[in-house]
């Protein structure tokens, strides 16, 4: 059987795949975009981002109910169908994968359904329903993404012992779950789950939750963590996992002290592994990094001359707005334009209650670099608009280069701050300086001047504070 | 990381690999020598900006490289920061291997001594930080190749704007036009410099063979088509009765002899332009075009050209106005020995502000020298010839030194130029046995 040919192959239908495969149709090349899963769209529309937030949003309705009381308004217990929750999360779910799909169709870029393994560096081979199919391609993509990772010792071969990919499907709402790892997926799915009605406790091995994000954007989630869940513990170690009846018995070790318990159901949310066994990558040049993860040059092309890699199987912050980016950059690469994936600014936010949202240089990251910055911050109590929300607990602060006040990185908490943040990437990659952001009038009452204020601190005339330079 | 090839020297844009010292996988410590180049100056060596595990070698031995290009690669390994205060070089975004023939203008940049502005400016942050620019911006001067390091941001926080980045692009224009034929034309000449002067068959009248021009060569032929271009110059003549003088060296040069010092006509002329230098400032400055101002010089180093086999090179003596004699005729010797073996290294060919040029010893006489920009004056020294002058009404024979000062206009005027002159020659023509005398 001789094999199909086409211009740019794209391997994975995620956020930088499609993003890849449809923008180098744009340009007018004939492209394949290969997925193993029926439907389109990769981690994040069908088992990471937006389903994700779908249950954060249900379920923070819930949370506002039961808060409401002391405004005046109160509403009887909540009657939870889960069912019809999981319906609707999918019929979202659904609705995003049609439409990529449709949006494939209009612009003829040939889907198949299947298994890649790559024969050499030209040629894919695809384990589709019908059989093997092989493409022979100029250029290849690898968007193959990445996977929750599960250690070999709580991979127990229970569904009690779940990642975020089952935790999404809502099998239960477990009476008492275990959230193993407090990372931004522990904390999301916790949250979720604690709304829901589980007695959620997260362990986490460092000594704080959101590792690697400010100490004082984390407080204000840590807080409203700690009353929402039953437990947050920390500096903690998991030793073992074993089923026990219905229920999952781990073993815990902190401060040398071991402790057994049962919970109905344990979420393993320690990390993410890129999707790169089995994909054939020895019979190409493509080499790996020492985690694991494609190494590519700033135009994403990896050491073999013919294959470009982006999104999570090439490591960084596995973020899907950075592969939507590199998705555009590879395909610029590869037309021969000059384009390249350097200085770009990526968010970061964590849906949490409240949300964690940053952008450029944080002061963590400036403390690890001995970079001198400046900082200047705005807590929310000063807000108008966050005292209307109940939510005085944020914080939007500016990271600044000292002598040109040049803003390197911008953080905020606080409800909504995912919202915000956009602007500070925009100041970011701008080049503003504290003084633009700080005479560009924003909208009252609004969080968004928080970040004006901001600006205004640093030169000690924010108009609702008393800040340092002026007391 | 890339390590490109940084900008050596005022000039220096390409050289030879000579020899690579380090092999791929090994490690190399920061500033280790890692290359040897020979460029149209002088064999160096290339230090490594970081510490690190060479991952690849790019280059061959006996490849010609030019400015920018990535010489080798450095994995300065998980957890190393990139260092602050590093080198300019390794500060800059590692761009990829492929740096065709768009990266052209910002070389040709560098290789302009005139406009100190475009060549010299770096833009440098503590923290580490690419400069300002809208990515709207940094997308266009992807495009063309700019490196936006190099262009100054005139808005608040030092922000490059359009504007910015057009205003470089035409002076790149305006200087890659200034670049006269003969000037160095690389291969992959792109169109923005002006094609070279067509090919002539010189075989057709008889036979002929060809030498391709030494690095070296090409170095004078562009450096002097610069100057003579750009510099609106005079030439001023005189005479300096040195025959005392040369009474005096003969006097004292066996004293300078046993410690090793060949007391040269030279060396003396060294001592009294470093005095006279610093009564004249202005013949030791430069003219920054770009900022509209003249910048003087504090120190006075005199660059001395020396004949070499390979061609004309010009170390640099540092802070004459500081030295004795003995000092200096000892440096000078040392200095000119080094030339001419080709020991010279790029410093020591950098920073002159004031050159002499002295043809005494091969039998030539008045001549008009070319300015070594952006220096503004250079003294053109002939050989002393016994000459009938009239003395207090008498005829007399005495030694005269054809002298020629050639001077920038932009920089100074006739009536600088003559007082400066008659301060040198009043220098040699009074020349204080005291001078002479070790201490």
């Amino acid at each position: 059987m001789d094999p199909a040919t086409t211009e740019i192959l794209v391997l994975g239908a995620g956020p930088g795949g499609y993003t890849a495969a449809f923008y180098a149709a744009d340009k007018g090349k004939k492209v394949t975009l290969v997925e193993q899963n029926p439907r389109l769209g990769g981690v994040c529309m069908n088992v990471g981002c937006i389903p994700s937030k779908a249950l954060l949003h249900a379920t923070a309705i819930l949370r506002e109910a039961r808060e409401s009381s002391h405004r005046g308004i109160a509403f009887g217990p909540a009657k939870l169908e889960l069912e019809k929750l999981r319906n609707w999360k999918e019929s979202i779910v659904e609705k995003l994968g049609q439409g990529i799909k449709s949006l494939a169709q209009h612009r003829r870029v040939e889907v198949v359904h299947g298994r890649g393994h790559f024969e050499d560096s030209q040629t894919l081979r695809v384990e589709t329903s019908a059989g093997q199919k092989f493409i022979r391609y100029e250029k290849a993509i690898i968007a193959a993404g990445s996977k929750p990772a599960m250690p070999y010792a709580f991979d127990l071969g229970n569904k009690r012992v779940m990642t975020s990919t089952e935790a999404l499907d809502l099998p239960d709402i477990p009476q008492d779950l275990l959230v193993v790892g407090g990372g931004y997926i522990g904390m999301e799915l916790g949250t979720v789950y604690a709304a829901l009605g589980s007695h959620v406790v997260v362990l986490e091995a460092l000594p704080s939750i959101l590792t690697g994000v400010d100490a004082d954007l984390v407080r204000p989630v840590s807080r409203v963590a700690q009353k929402a869940f039953k437990e947050i513990r920390l500096n903690t170690k998991v030793l073992k996992m074993a089923t026990s009846g219905k229920q999952i018995k781990v073993t815990t070790e902190v401060d040398k002290q071991r402790r057994d318990e049962l919970y109905d159901r344990v979420l393993v949310s320690v990390g993410r592994v890129p999707n790169l066994a089995d994909l054939g990558l020895e019979n190409t040049k493509v080499t790996k990094d020492d985690k694991g993860f494609i190494q590519c040059n700033a135009q994403l092309q990896t050491d073999d001359p013919n294959i470009y890699a982006v999104g999570d199987a090439t490591g960084g912050t596995l973020l899907a707005h950075r592969a939507f980016r590199q998705g555009k950059i590879a395909v610029e690469a590869i037309l021969g334009e000059r384009s390249e994936f350097e200085n770009v600014v990526i968010p970061a936010v964590v849906f949490t209650d409240p949300e964690v949202a940053w952008c450029g240089l944080t002061e963590t990251e400036a403390a690890q670099k001995n970079i001198e910055i400046q900082v200047a911050k705005f807590p929310w109590g000063a807000s108008g608009r966050a005292l209307t929300f109940d939510r005085p607990d944020g914080l939007t602060k500016l990271v600044i280069e000292p002598e040109t006040e040049r803003i390197l990185g911008v953080g905020i908490v606080g409800v909504g701050a995912g919202e915000l943040i956009g602007e500070g990437v925009l100041a970011v990659e701008m080049g503003a300086t504290v003084r633009d952001l700080a005479d560009s009038v924003h909208p009252h009452p609004t969080l968004s001047e928080t970040l004006m204020e901001a600006a205004e601190s640093f030169f000690g005339t924010a108009t609702h504070t008393v800040s340092r330079r002026s007391s | 990381m890339d390590v490109k090839l940084p900008q050596l020297a005022e000039g220096v844009e390409s050289g030879t690999v000579v020899s690579i010292l380090v092999a791929e996988g090994q490690e190399v410590k920061k500033d280790q020598p890692f290359m040897e180049l020979e460029t149209q100056k002088a064999v160096g060596s290339i230090p490594a900006p970081s510490a690190g595990v060479v991952t690849k070698i790019h280059v061959k031995q006996g490849m010609e490289v030019s400015v920018g290009q990535v010489l080798i690669s450095i994995d300065a390994g998980s957890g190393a920061a990139a260092p602050t205060g590093a080198p300019a070089t390794a500060q800059r975004p590692s761009k990829p291997a492929v740096q065709p023939a768009t990266a052209e203008p910002q070389q040709s940049v560098s290789a302009t001594p005139r406009s100190a502005s475009p060549s010299d400016y770096r833009y440098e942050s503590k923290s580490g930080m690419p400069p300002p620019a809208a990515p709207s911006i940094r997308k266009i001067a992807t495009d063309l190749g700019i490196d936006l390091t190099r262009v100054k941001g005139s808005e608040s926080g030092g922000r490059i704007a359009l504007g910015d980045l057009r205003d470089y692009v035409q002076r790149l224009q305006q200087i890659a036009l200034q670049r006269a034929p003969g000037a160095e034309q690389p291969s992959g000449q792109s169109a923005q410099t002006p094609p070279p002067a067509e090919s002539i068959d010189f075989a057709k009248w008889g036979p002929i063979h060809r030498e391709k021009m030494s690095p070296l060569r090409r170095t004078v032929s562009r450096r002097m088509v610069e100057s003579w271009t750009m510099i609106p110059k005079i030439n001023q003549f005189a005479d300096g009765d040195i025959s005392n003088l040369l009474a005096l060296r003969k006097k004292y040069a066996p004293v300078y002899e046993k410690k090793g010092a060949h007391l040269t006509l030279t060396a003396l002329l060294l001592l009294v332009l470093g005095r006279a230098l610093k009564k004249h400032p202005r013949a030791n400055s430069s003219l920054d075009e770009s900022a509209m101002e003249l910048v003087y010089k504090d120190y006075c180093h005199i660059g001395v050209a020396v004949d070499t086999e390979g061609g004309l090179i010009v170390p640099i003596l540092r802070d004459v106005d500081r030295k004795n004699l003995l000092q200096l005729s000892q440096e000078l010797q040392a200095l000119t020995e080094k030339t001419r073996q080709r020991k010279i290294s790029i410093e020591e060919l950098q920073g002159g502000s004031f050159t002499i040029s002295n043809q005494g010893s091969i039998g030539g006489s008045h001549f008009t020298p070319i300015i070594y920009a952006p220096q503004v004056a250079i003294l053109g020294v002939g050989q002393g010839q016994p000459k009938p002058v009239a003395i207090n009404g008498k005829i007399g024979i005495r030694t005269i030194l054809p002298l020629c000062l050639a001077y920038d206009h932009r920089v100074l005027d006739g009536a600088d130029a003559v007082r400066f002159l008659k301060d040198v020659i009043s220098g040699l023509e009074n020349f204080s046995e005291a001078d002479l005398e070790l201490k």
